[in-house]
């Protein structure tokens, strides 16, 4: 029982990390219809930079309370518009060419990031350990397991953004327009949407996601392995395998299905093997892309002849 | 109109000629990757000896994965694990393999005799081993396209790494003798790699070292895949699989199954990214961590340059991509940046690849360089 | 002519019917066409001409019906097999395969015969060698009878609109079918290439011993053409028959003809 509740409360933070990084996907596929290779390095770079700016404002040997928000919106902010810049230069230029160009690209800007950030100039070669902003303790005991408050943090603070982010969508005018764009992007621009800038707009925003979830995996995880180390990618496929498990362009599904992800992975490696985590992911995602090509949330498309 | 069958009824092909047509690339093959070993390695010495080879293996790779990706148009992230399971199968046999045969894993015997002969066994059944695989992956390609499909292969090669990873640990000989080769099969050294694999594929020369002839191995496999994608490409088989990639409704309904299709095209290019991996195996220390996903992409990105669907620019690519890391290496820390920003430069320069879906003879620029007028040229 | 119509019939679609979600795309429709015969499938845009085209060649499966080629049975059969079976088409939206030459495209199509596998591609054997011959010969034979062999090596989609047209026709010909449905085949097209395409597609008929069902928006083309006509309207067939009591239905007149704004969008591509 107190592996299951310990491995509960484990699986439901790293779901909520693979959630957070999953809408960043998600939400690029809906307007774009690409997968954002380059995400996961956005992600690196959200966890690196807070590292970074914590030293710099000096926080690294003990962070006033209001550190974390100062570090949490600086890090979405540079991610943001990081994001911005790379979608303008790399992305925007390929906006007729076909899909697969644009993929090539993606994984052209993530060997980038992920070498720029190895330079001793940027983020070194060094694996490094992030200051514990917050003062971690055992906020509460239950049945047995004390869960920490890193624990609760990384829950709240993910559930909210993505809280957000759903009123967003759904319930502005800014959403609105990402969803029209989504849907139909010609019919879109006809009707007065400015296309290209409702892209950058939702590339920015899955991406101070993602530097969100950076900042929360440093501070649950402590150590931060150098840029170009294969862990950030294989975190980064996994939150994609949670967007296209819960069917990709799916806001809640990209939820869901990180979650999902969270828990097998933590039970898998509890009650299985631990070895093999990785190998349950994929094996349930092959299942149900068979079982349903377009994910557990999504709508199948009718090819019209 | 008259029929097919009875066009085809009225056709005599020489039977001589037609052998001869269709021996001769082989031929010419064999005697390239022999002179390339015998004549150009001893030339330029071990260093740009173990470049050639890398090129070597490098296009088999490219051209295989051009079947799939180039050819049907399907998105196949999958070539670096069919590469693992093709190259852990070849040099589980060679090692296992010899030590049941011979009592060692050194490699055994002179060029072309025993060693070579049941090296070069072991890959192609690292290729067949990989082609089911590759079957297997297949199959969901009916069901999936595009980017779904790219994560399934990608996924599949992800869980072969993981799963090799979790093998145990590679059995001295005198164990190994003991065990049995049956008894040995998880025993391929995990995450630290399948060590003392014997080094067929080296780049020096065998008048050093007998035993010693990867460049010649290398490229005899690079000769048939080379000749058999060209071959694929100019046959019905081959231009079924161009018009999946062109527009699959179509294909459909001009009678092609487009399923049975795209199946061949995985296995066709799972079993040559097997063998190259054989090849990959012999000649270094096999790792799991070496064939991840990062692979897959290398060899996807040397297609895309190179121009879906066309060899001769996958062939290019592959050189090219080979070749690039090495010449930048004086600028150690910013090659692999400057990798990336050409990446990125050239498919924003030139989307379609370097030749589009052409070969690079029939290219305009090539034409106007080397070309006979043409009767559409003329006035 | 009229001796080939009263022979077996070739196609023959019972009772189909399809729904995209709410919306009823086709509802009972049944045909038979006779060996030899050229029938016209007519009705303003959004009809449910296309859709029948999918239905009877299997891109879609009907919700109801049945679809007979000769003797066989066509239903739950993908089109490919459907196409081996003796039925070909043509796209409304044309739909070549854009980076092939003109001469693949219908080679490609001829496949569809060809008996010589894989291996025989491979080892370039003599009866592959043969075949890959007969199979070039036929094609460029296709493409004189449509009057494209002279662009034969350019690639397809660089053709002008027309010639794009006449190269689906050759495709589909190349499959050796017994029933050819053309879905507009002079959409687009000037009155002088309407009236050469008139004449090829009679002539097809004839020389391919192939029966043809023709969806068409010129009135006057299938009128001229057509020995038996259907017509169509919101997916229900509102009136079948030869070509003058078409003229004078009164619910064909209402529905169609007396619509003139249909008849005039005739030219615009991919508006159904
Ligand atoms: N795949 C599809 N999904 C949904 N609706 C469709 C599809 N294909 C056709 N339709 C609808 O069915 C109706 C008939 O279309 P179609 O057969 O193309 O008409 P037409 O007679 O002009 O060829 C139209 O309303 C069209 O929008
Ligand atoms: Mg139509």
């Amino acid at each position: 029982m107190t592996i299951f509740l310990q491995t509960f409360v484990n699986a439901l933070a790293l779901g909520s990390l693979y959630g957070l990084i999953a809408l960043g996907y998600t939400l690029v596929y809906g307007v774009l219809r690409f997968i954002n290779f380059a995400h996961s390095d956005i992600f690196m770079i959200g966890a690196w930079i807070s590292f970074t700016f914590t030293g710099w404002l000096g926080w690294s040997t003990g962070a006033p309370a209001y550190a974390l928000p100062v570090i949490l919106v600086l890090a979405m902010g540079f991610c943001a518009l990081l994001a911005v810049a790379i979608e303008q230069i790399a992305y925007k230029p390929l906006r007729k060419a076909p899909r697969l160009n644009v993929l090539i690209t993606a994984i052209g800007v993530s060997l980038f990031l992920q070498n720029t950030g190895v330079l001793k100039q940027v983020f070194g070669t060094q694996p490094q350990r992030m200051p514990s902003l917050v003062n971690d303790h055992v906020m509460f005991t239950l049945a047995g397991v004390g869960v920490q408050f890193v624990d609760v943090l990384v829950v709240l603070l993910a559930g909210a953004l993505m809280l957000l982010l759903q009123w967003m969508v759904f319930r502005t005018r800014l959403g609105r327009a990402m969803r029209a764009v989504s849907f139909d992007e010609r019919t879109a621009s006809l009707m007065g949407i400015n296309v290209n800038q409702v892209i950058s707009i939702t590339f920015g925003i899955g991406s101070a996601l993602a530097a969100a979830a950076g900042l929360l995996y440093a501070l649950k995880y402590g150590s931060l392995k150098q840029s170009a180390d294969a862990t950030w990618v294989l975190l980064g496929l996994k939150a994609f395998v949670a967007a296209v498990i819960g069917g990709i362009g799916n806001v809640r599904g990209a939820v869901a299905g990180g979650v999902l992800i969270g828990f097998l992975e933590m039970y898998g490696a509890a009650y299985l093997s631990p070895h093999l985590k990785d190998v349950y992911v994929f094996v349930v995602l092959i299942g149900v892309l068979l079982v349903k090509p377009s994910g557990l949330f999504g709508k199948a498309v009718v090819e019209k002849v | 109109m008259k029929t097919l069958a009875e066009r085809t009824a009225a056709q005599r092909p020489n039977v001589a000629l037609t052998a001869l047509l269709s021996l001769a690339p082989l031929a010419v093959g064999v005697i390239a990757a022999f002179l390339l070993q015998a004549v150009l390695a001893p030339a330029v010495g071990p260093f740009y000896a173990k470049l050639v080879l890398d090129v070597g293996i490098a296009i088999l790779l490219s051209v295989s994965l051009n079947i799939v990706n180039g050819f049907a148009g399907q998105f196949s992230l999958g070539h670096g694990g069919f590469m693992l399971v093709g190259g852990y199968t070849a040099a589980y046999l060679t090692y296992y393999g010899s030590i049941a045969l011979w009592g060692t894993a050194e490699i055994h015997g002179g060029f072309m005799e025993g060693g070579d002969i049941f090296f070069m066994v072991a890959c192609v059944v690292g290729g067949i081993v990989a082609a089911l695989a590759g079957l297997l992956v297949g199959l969901p390609s009916l069901r999936l396209r595009g980017d779904y499909l790219a994560i399934v292969t990608l996924g599949f090669g992800e869980i072969m790494r993981v799963v090799i990873q979790r093998t145990g640990d590679v059995l001295p000989v005198a164990e190994a003798k003991q065990k049995g080769m049956l008894g040995s099969l998880t025993n391929v050294g995990g995450s630290l790699g399948f060590t003392d694999v014997p080094q067929y594929v080296s780049p020096t020369p065998w008048l050093e070292k007998t035993g010693h002839a990867g460049i010649f191995f290398t490229y005899i496999f690079v000769a048939i895949c080379v000749v058999v994608a060209f071959r694929l490409k100019a046959s019905s088989n081959g231009r079924a699989l161009l018009a999946v990639r062109e527009n699959e409704v179509a294909a459909e309904a001009m009678g092609v199954v487009t399923a049975r299709a795209k199946v061949t095209a995985f296995v066709m290019a799972a079993f040559f990214a097997g063998i190259a991996g054989g090849l990959f195996g012999h000649q270094s220390t096999l790792s799991p961590s070496e064939l991840g996903f990062q692979k897959s992409i290398d060899i996807v990105i040397m297609v895309v340059l190179g121009g879906m669907g066309s060899i001769s620019g996958a062939v290019l690519a592959a050189i090219v991509l080979t070749l690039l890391p090495e010449a930048l290496r004086n600028f150690s820390q910013y090659r692999m940046i400057i990798y990336a920003l050409s990446l990125i430069a050239i498919m924003i320069a030139r989307p379609q690849g370097l030749f589009g879906t052409k070969e690079i003879w029939e290219t305009t620029w090539w034409r106007r360089l080397f070309g006979r007028r043409t009767k559409a040229e003329a006035p | 002519m009229s001796t080939a119509v009263t022979s077996e019939p070739v196609l023959t679609a019972q009772h189909l019917s399809l729904a995209f979600g709410g919306l009823k795309a086709v509802a009972d429709f049944s045909l038979t066409l006779r060996a030899g015969a050229l029938a016209g499938l007519i009705g303003p845009n959004g009809a449910g001409k296309t859709t029948i085209f999918n239905l009877l060649t299997g891109v879609y499966q009907p919700d109801q019906g049945e679809i007979f080629l000769g003797k066989q049975r066509l239903n739950g059969l993908k089109p490919s097999a459907r196409a081996k079976a003796g039925m070909a088409r043509t796209f409304q939206n044309i739909r070549l395969f854009g980076e092939l030459s003109v001469l693949d495209n219908v080679r490609t199509a001829c496949g569809v015969r060809a008996k010589s596998g894989l291996v025989g591609a491979l080892l370039r054997t003599p009866g592959w060698r043969a075949e890959e011959r007969a199979i070039t010969e036929r094609s460029m034979d296709l493409l004189q009878t449509l009057g494209i062999a002279g662009r034969a090596h350019e690639q397809a989609k660089s053709l002008p609109y027309g010639d794009q047209r006449r190269l689906e026709i050759a495709r589909a010909l190349a499959t050796e079918p017994k029933v050819l449905l053309l879905d507009e085949p002079v959409a687009g097209m000037n009155t002088q290439e309407k009236h050469a395409m008139r004449s090829m597609i009679q002539q097809i008929r004839v020389d391919f011993e192939v029966a043809v069902l023709l969806i068409e928006h010129d009135m006057g083309l299938v009128m001229e053409i057509c020995d038996h006509i259907t017509v169509l309207d919101h997916g229900t067939t509102i009136a079948a028959g030869v070509a003058a009591d078409i003229q004078n239905d009164p619910a064909v007149i209402e529905a169609y003809l007396g619509a003139p704004d249909d008849a005039a969008s005739e030219g615009a591509d991919g508006v159904a």
